[in-house]
């Protein structure tokens, strides 16, 4: 266990230092002038002219070389300093913190959503087959082809616009959750519930599940006592790789439906070049990234000790 | 009472019949044994009593348990209770991520319907007259097949069935093991039934009651144990016992060890895996054209005597000294579960040929080698999957032997075949040794086997 948080600590620091630099890098790399971009993004397009785009250039240092200013950043990375929004003026730090909360509720709401979807129909998929798993094959597939703003867009003119049930978008009210949380749940059960499906037709078709069941189990005992945790581990295990599903998922979602979480926010700091608001947008994902796939690590290493040691 | 009757009970897989319509009897204190090769349909005639067929297959006829007809679909109510089956492979039969004491517990407590407590304690006796207490908060991958065995037959008599269907108990298991298992199931059955499913002789013997030999879905010949095992009247059952390796011939005296040259030396060799010593103060000398029998109890180190010879796990101390050059890839290792050690994506010539290319075998040697292996050409475009158990494994003797090996390590490589393949298989390897000069090491849990089979024997003990 000690070695698992120790490399994960080590993997956290890469991490954090690659994403830095590629955004770093990739930023530099855009087109158009930065002053002017950070100007429009303060004072709005028709107020952005050469003078107000000479004011953010000076009081930015905007004329420092490149390598300075990567250089600026990382001794301020060191030291915990992501520095302050370009536009706000705020610090880096409280406007993540804000918006972090935002996202992580959004992506464990979509998560159970996805588990409550995927589990029960990857189940009956596998116990019932025939019509029924060649339905929710079809559906899983369809479902994976859609982006996931096409599903956002469909939940919308359905739930939204032609039902009118749930808020289009915004983040007033608990309502407002649903439908980026639901978008998010569909995208991720489209493939998971087929995960949960193959897991637990192994599971079905194994000897040791028929031993429990001609030993005398009842097939709720034999399900209970012998299914969920076999199929379990697996299932643990593909959530790990569907992070990256989530994650990305996450940005798309918010920006769709004007969720005020990390993904919106770094997708508005890449309009107006906010370098210290996307970098630190980009490291809080990184860092998420790794944390959760260590817990997901350490979820399977309980469900399943075999492997003996964690790695 | 008859506790099981059946009329003309037969198996189909759509219209191809795989089990003669089959009529028995069996009573309380009645034991049947069916004693047949894999693939004759042994195992189908227990899951049709049992109502447990994979869904493909199709059953007609009649069964009749403790005098009354039931359903295929009504008798897994009597499951636990009423009827069990003993599967094949108790490896796979327990389930990987419990421990087995809870296995047993679960089924004094759920099946056999006792108060926590008690499914507790009594679980604890069984265990420990088993000689596994030590064993309880283990998982199956954590003990070896004669344990899992024992525990698979204590959790499948726990609900009480009077009736137990066993499907090879014995299969994988060294000799002492296999007795025991057949104690314990003997003794389980002293009021109730058994049925055993067998390929082994000497398992059929020990069991006695009445034997029915089956031949490919065919019932050849039925009849009282004794009689039908010693004066046995159909071919197909005279083969079967011939093959019993107690019977095998004995092979040449010559012993190889004073006239071949010396190949491997080895000096206070200790052996052992991650950072425990399994053997040690090992010393022995491997001669070119010789075979040595390898023997001790399962986990004592029988497959890292081969690794450690062959250079795939380091010695924990002492010295391996070879006296030939050979290229590392004449000293092979046939393994003992072939279908794990073939890729199944490729047809088998394309192995084969893979390897023809990658060490320029000159391909005028494959034919007569293939007709001494019994190995038809055809074979050889199909995949792993989709032979035999027994033909993959002379396959992976033909891929070994020509490479002219100078050592081969032949890791259990029979003990996943019937008796007649098993002596084809074992006197090829001996063939090999004496006509190639090949240095062939024999790893077996049957004494019998190795007796006939080597020139001398090495036993492991921890």
């Amino acid at each position: 266990m000690r070695a698992l948080l120790l490399k994960r600590g080590l993997q956290l620091i890469a991490v954090a230092w690659g994403v830095g630099t590629l955004t770093f890098l990739l930023m530099r790399a855009l087109p158009g002038d930065m002053a002017y971009r950070i100007a429009a993004g303060r004072y709005g397009m028709d107020a952005t002219d050469t003078t107000s785009a000479d004011i953010v250039r000076a009081e930015l240092g905007l004329d420092q070389s490149a390598i300075a200013a990567y250089g600026q950043w990382f001794i301020d990375l060191l030291s915990l300093n992501l520095g302050r929004s370009l536009v706000s003026g705020s610090l880096v730090i409280d406007e993540l913190w804000h918006m972090l909360g935002h996202s992580v509720s959004l992506a464990i709401a979509g998560s159970i959503l996805s588990l409550f979807i995927a589990v029960p129909i990857g189940l009956a998929s596998a116990w019932k087959g025939g019509w029924l798993d060649r339905l929710v094959l079809s559906v899983s597939t369809a479902m994976r082809a859609l982006p996931v703003f096409v599903i956002g867009l469909l939940m919308i003119i359905l739930f939204a616009l032609e039902w009118q049930l749930l808020p289009v978008a915004g983040y007033d009210t608990a309502f407002h959750l649903i439908l980026p949380a639901l978008t998010l749940g569909l995208s991720m059960a489209a493939v998971s519930a087929r995960v949960v499906h193959v897991e637990a037709k192994r599971v079905f078709g194994s000897t040791f599940y028929e031993f429990a069941r001609t030993k005398g189990l009842t097939h709720v005992q034999a399900f209970r006592r012998h299914g969920v945790r076999n199929i379990a581990v697996p299932v643990v295990a593909f959530f790990g790789i569907q992070l990256i599903t989530m994650i990305e998922g996450v940005v798309m979602i918010e920006s769709l439906f004007s969720w005020p979480g990390i993904g919106h926010g770094l997708v508005h700091a890449i309009f107006s070049r906010d370098i210290p608001v996307i970098q630190g947008a980009a490291l809080m994902m990184g860092i998420l990234f790794v944390v959760m796939n260590t817990l997901v690590d350490i979820a399977c290493y309980y469900l399943d000790p075999r492997g003996g040691q964690l790695q | 009472m008859n506790l099981i009757t059946t009329h003309e009970l037969a198996v189909y897989a759509g219209e191809t019949q795989l089990l003669q319509p089959m009529s028995l009897t069996l009573s309380a204190g009645e034991r049947l044994t069916i004693l047949g090769q894999t693939g004759s349909g042994k195992s189908l005639l227990a899951q049709a009593i049992m109502g447990n067929l994979p869904s493909s297959l199709r059953c007609t006829g009649q069964v009749e348990l403790f005098g009354e007809t039931v359903e295929e679909r009504f008798r897994p109510a009597l499951w636990g209770n009423k009827l069990s089956l003993l599967p094949q492979e108790p490896w796979n039969a327990l389930s990987p991520l419990m421990k087995v004491g809870n296995q047993l517990v679960e089924t004094y407590r759920w099946v056999a319907g006792q108060k926590k407590a008690q499914a507790q304690a009594n679980a604890e006796q069984v265990l420990t007259d088993y000689g596994l207490a030590s064993s309880d908060h283990k998982r199956v991958d954590e003990l070896s097949g004669g344990m899992a065995q024992r525990v698979a037959i204590a959790c499948a008599m726990a609900g009480g069935a009077p009736v137990l269907l066993a499907d090879e108990p014995t299969k994988g298991l060294d000799v002492s093991r296999r007795d025991q298992v057949v104690q314990l199931l003997l003794k389980q059955s002293d009021q109730g039934a058994l049925v055993t499913i067998t390929h082994d002789v000497a398992v059929a013997r020990q069991i006695g009651g009445r034997v029915m030999v089956m031949k490919q879905g065919v019932l050849v010949e039925d009849g009282q144990a004794e009689e039908v095992l010693n004066t046995p009247q159909h071919p197909y059952t005279q083969s079967l016992i011939e093959a019993d390796p107690v019977r095998w011939p004995k092979g040449s005296e010559t012993h190889f060890a004073e006239q071949g040259d010396a190949l491997i030396q080895v000096n206070q060799l200790a052996i052992g895996r991650g950072n425990t010593i399994l053997v040690s103060d090992l010393n022995f000398t491997v001669h070119t054209g010789e075979v040595i029998g390898v023997v001790g109890d399962s986990g004592c180190g029988k497959s890292t005597l081969g690794d450690t010879l062959l250079n795939l796990t380091p010695a924990m101390a002492g010295r391996v000294e070879r006296f030939s050059s050979a290229d590392q890839y004449r000293w092979q290792k046939l393994y003992q579960d072939p279908t794990a050690a073939v890729s199944h994506a490729v047809s088998l010539r394309t192995l084969l040929m893979d390897m023809v290319s990658l060490h320029k075998v000159d391909t005028d040697r494959i034919e007569p080698l293939m007709a001494r292996l019994g190995l038809d050409d055809d074979l050889l475009n199909r995949t792993a999957s989709q032979i035999s158990g027994g033909e993959l494994q002379r396959f992976c003797m033909l891929r070994v032997l020509l490479l002219d090996p100078v050592f081969l390590f032949a890791d259990e490589p029979t003990s996943r075949l019937d008796p007649i393949t098993t002596r084809e298989v074992s006197q090829l390897l001996v063939d090999a040794a004496k006509e190639q000069g090949c240095a062939v090491m024999l790893v077996s849990h049957d004494p019998a086997l190795i007796e006939k089979r080597c020139d001398r024997v090495i036993q492991l003990t921890t």
